[in-house]
């Protein structure tokens, strides 16, 4: 078979000039559309789901200033809908579920498993192409009249609406296969593609968890895309599967939407873990506690997500039978969560920590993943959810989660890897001073919304009771001072890019392989295949003088 | 082209005339959640407990990564880590299995109550809610009265609700009661509780269902068994031409006035000013209307307003729109004939305005 080309010649005989390293190797247009390079593919990918976040939190701002008044500030109720819509299903399919796997995943994976590229780099470019084809259906949704349904798009709501429905739903069916096909990648590339010597408990546990959300997103995401493309038909010929007019059952779209949407946190969260679980270790310079059983709790989480679906319809009317199942698989699955949670903490414990900025966007997501955790049980139980179920409560909870722990995840892997992809390094200074500002805002804008969730203040409100209201502007402030830690954020790491200083060789003192190929790395990689020898997170093997040490 | 999304000043101005508001949040010893007002305090019970148990694990956590990155911040460039410890069994098994004790007893508990909130007992007295975009409808046991966006409980006494939507999901939600039950269209379900403190009350609607979702209120009243006795949903009873035009005034501002304003301003549907109006002689006619016959495509037809076209509008709504309001989507009402009627009587007293 030779369907995995590679993007140059391997076979090449090497010659005396070789190219400096991938981003400036090749400088024409299409050298980068048309790239099979990860690197560069990951490059691409990392821009696009930066600008869908920024969209994204443009319309959260606007949602939150819109709700300063109990009346609403700027929209009607209709623009409101759409706008949180937006939001939400921006956030979700265009940057939560593709960010870290598909950005930062595609950079590294390959280099730590000391692999050239993914096993299969053409489908890795297809499914670059399938997102922005995506994100363009997404777009232009929003020309086409928008559309008003929730991230959500229960039926039958979702089919008698006037808006850009059908549209949506097709970008949506894309960025499905965008996201299977980077999985299928992953799973090839992890059983094929390990260097000699890299057996899978070697494998960094960032592997593990892309590993184990790979399996998800092909097995999970299919459902998803039947689901949206059911949907189109039964708004364009009238088939009568969801819409009870024609004897349709609304409860048979939630079952199908959460049996992809439940598993899908984990889509998005496994890869937060996994990021979690490289800085505690390198940032405390000390090899992860329990290596094993975080391993398998990737796994064992990616098997019980499957089966705890229906702790989103509680108040759906399902049988008791359901509920008891799936509120005993719910409360089952926080164990291999709370085991993360502790190995991480005991492996900061008593490490050499390291209070630089990726490990303050870690220290930041080891409290909020506390708080999103733990509320979550809250959920679970189902007397208390009955009441607590599509309240703010919820929408501050899942936050904690999406936002407080992905994105701030997403954030560190960013940072940390950030002097890797470019050579260079921003200012950490103000750096630091986003994570701490982020930080606040964040804890500021989500703990009013558990207070007045838990006071019975639904979700979706265009317009509240004026009760809520000191809630509801207390939570605006903090979401502009979010809003403001980001904007520094993107200021300095884009400012780097032009005036920035050198990076170190090894900057953070990283003994995966990642940090033993050349920065920013070569276009395949590794000029010498590197054959493993040490255990993972061996710091003994670290040469300390190499963090000191300027790029040239 | 975006000119719809922006807040009109006329809904905000409708907005603040007609608050939803019942009575002020208060909020229980702990102030976290409302204030409890029905028997199922075993919800407020599982919920504090758990929160307990949060918050200790997240001292636990805190307290740990605080004190360790204090004591063990990396301070010269070449420090190794204080120890390399990656096992310890005991503590390994300690929290895996502390932890999984904890949460299958708040799971048996909370599935212990969730049977209570889904056991409605055999002496509780039925509702109907009817759930519509964007408003409630209530009917009451032996009695043929229906009240609009209000409800009337008595205290002490358990209450079984029957729910049904005729367009899309809804959810009922009374946060005071401690109850919530999405609305199906196509199926009936039952919730119950039981009120134990008098007063106001919301009922929200908790599963997105639109545009004015966020209106679809209602205001319970809990009152005692001799206030109950006298059927105070009666005042939405229409026997004489008096209180015909009053109860339609309040069913106006239950059901019609989130899309049609009486004074003339435009909101989603098109104002109730100049449906009728005053002849030269001081007789009430109807007014001309701009319609699209057959829905919103269909050909356009200028009418007069008549008894016919209101019961029609309210029925059929596709059936005649009104030019400028194409993309409007009004749900049909399947309202009783009095009240049609009043409604109607009340359009006509609107010519008085103008």
């Amino acid at each position: 078979m030779s369907t995995n080309v590679p993007a140059v010649d391997l076979h090449a005989a090497p010659t005396g000039e070789r190219p400096k390293n991938y981003l400036n190797c090749t400088t024409s247009f299409m050298s980068w559309a048309g790239t099979l390079d990860h690197k560069r593919i990951g490059l691409m990918y990392l821009v696009g789901v930066s600008i869908a976040f920024l969209c994204g939190g443009v319309f959260a701002l606007l949602v939150r200033i819109h709700l300063w008044e109990p009346h609403g500030m700027l929209f009607s109720n209709s623009g409101y809908n759409q706008l949180f819509t937006l939001h939400g299903a921006f956030m979700v399919f265009l940057f939560v579920i593709p960010a870290i796997p598909a950005s930062l995943g595609n950079m590294v994976l390959p280099l730590m498993l000391g692999a050239k590229d993914v096993a299969l780099p053409r489908l890795n470019l297809l499914s670059f192409y399938l997102w922005v084809g995506g994100a363009a259906f997404a777009t232009y949704s929003i020309a086409a009249g928008g559309f008003d349904t929730g991230w959500t798009f229960y039926t039958p709501y979702s089919l008698y609406t006037n808006k850009a429905v059908v549209s949506i739903g097709l970008g949506i069916f894309l960025l499905g296969f965008s996201s299977i096909f980077t999985g299928l990648n992953f799973i090839v590339t992890t059983h094929k593609l390990r260097a000699p010597g890299m057996t899978w408990f070697r494998m960094p546990l960032f592997i593990w968890a892309l590993y184990a959300t790979a399996i998800l997103q092909v097995l999970a995401t299919p459902v998803l895309g039947i689901t949206v493309l059911l949907v189109a038909f039964e708004r364009l010929y009238h088939i009568g599967i969801f819409d009870p007019r024609l004897g349709g059952d609304p409860v048979l779209f939630e079952h199908f939407f959460w049996f992809y949407s439940h598993p899908a946190v984990y889509i998005m969260v496994l890869p937060a873990f996994g990021i979690i679980s490289e800085m505690v270790s390198v940032h405390s310079r000390k090899p992860l506690f329990g290596y094993k059983l975080i391993a398998f709790s990737s796994l064992a989480i990616a098997v019980i997500s499957f089966l705890v679906w229906g702790h989103h319809m509680f108040t759906s009317g399902q049988s008791t039978y359901a509920m008891f199942a799936f509120s005993f698989l719910t409360f089952f699955v926080a164990i291999p969560t709370a085991i993360k949670q502790f190995s991480w903490v005991a492996t900061v414990w008593k490490g050499s920590i390291a209070l630089n900025s990726p490990m303050l966007y870690t220290l930041a997501f080891l409290i909020i993943f506390a708080i999103g955790g733990l509320t979550g049980i809250i959920l679970g139980a189902l007397n208390v959810d009955i009441h607590l179920h599509d309240t703010y409560f919820v929408v501050a909870h899942f936050h904690y989660v999406m936002m407080g722990s992905i994105a701030l995840a997403f954030f560190a892997g960013l940072h940390h890897w950030w002097p890797k992809m470019f050579g260079i390094m921003y200012n950490e200074t103000l750096a630091k001073i986003a994570a701490v500002t982020i930080f606040i805002g964040f804890n500021a804008t989500f703990v009013p919304q558990f207070i007045m969730g838990s006071q019975g203040m639904p979700r979706r409100y265009a317009t509240y009771v004026p009760e809520y209201a000191p809630y509801h502007q207390a939570s605006t402030i903090g979401a502009i001072i979010l809003g403001s830690g980001v904007a520094l954020m993107v200021f300095y790491l884009l400012a780097s890019l032009f005036t920035g200083k050198k990076a170190m060789v090894n900057q953070w003192g990283g003994v995966t392989l990642d940090w033993h190929t050349p920065t920013p790395p070569p276009l395949e990689n590794f000029e010498t295949p590197p054959v493993v020898t040490h255990e993972v997170y061996d710091y003994s093997t670290l040469d300390v003088e190499t963090t000191r040490t300027p790029l040239r | 082209m975006f000119a719809h999304l922006i807040q009109d000043p006329a809904a905000v101005k409708n907005y603040i005339e007609n608050p939803a508001s019942g009575k002020a949040v208060e909020t229980d010893y702990f102030g976290q959640l409302t204030s409890l007002a029905s028997t199922f305090d075993h919800v407020d019970n599982l919920f504090y407990f758990t929160y307990a148990v949060c918050i200790f694990f997240f001292v636990l956590i805190t307290g740990v990564l605080a004190w360790t990155v204090v004591v063990h911040r990396r301070k010269t460039y070449d420090q190794p880590a204080a120890s390399n410890t990656t096992h310890n069994t005991p503590l390994e098994v300690v929290w895996t299995v502390v932890p999984l004790i904890i949460v299958m007893v708040m799971f048996a508990w909370g599935f212990k109550g969730s049977l209570d909130m889904m056991t409605v007992p055999a002496d509780a007295r039925m509702y109907k809610a009817s759930a519509k975009q964007w408003n409630w409808t209530f009917s009451y046991p032996n009695s043929v009265a229906q009240s609009y966006g209000e409800l009337w409980l008595e205290v002490d006494k358990p209450a079984a609700f029957l729910l049904e939507s005729t367009d899309v999901l809804h959810a009922f939600f009374m946060p005071s009661q401690r109850i919530k039950r999405d609305i199906v269209p196509g199926r009936y379900q039952t919730v119950w509780c039981q009120p134990t403190v008098l007063g106001e009350f919301h009922l929200f609607c908790a599963e997105y269902c639109g545009d004015d979702h966020s209106k679809m209120y209602a205001k319970v009243h809990v009152v005692s068994a001799e206030e109950y006795a006298k059927k105070p949903w009666d005042v939405w009873k229409d026997d004489t031409p008096a209180n015909q035009i009053a109860s339609a005034q309040k069913l106006y501002s239950a059901l019609c006035s989130s899309c049609h304003t009486v004074n003339g301003t435009q909101l989603v549907g098109p104002s109730w000013t100049g449906l009728f109006v005053k002849d030269a002689s001081g007789k009430i006619v109807g007014g001309q209307r701009e319609v699209h016959v057959g829905g919103a495509a269909g050909p356009k037809q200028t009418i007069t307003v008549d008894d016919a076209y209101i019961i029609e509008s309210i029925k059929l709504p596709e059936a005649k729109k009104v030019v400028g309001f194409e993309a409007a989507a009004m749900t049909a009402f399947d309202l009783p004939e009095n009240k049609v009627k009043g409604l109607i009587a009340y359009m006509m007293s609107l010519a008085d305005s103008k």
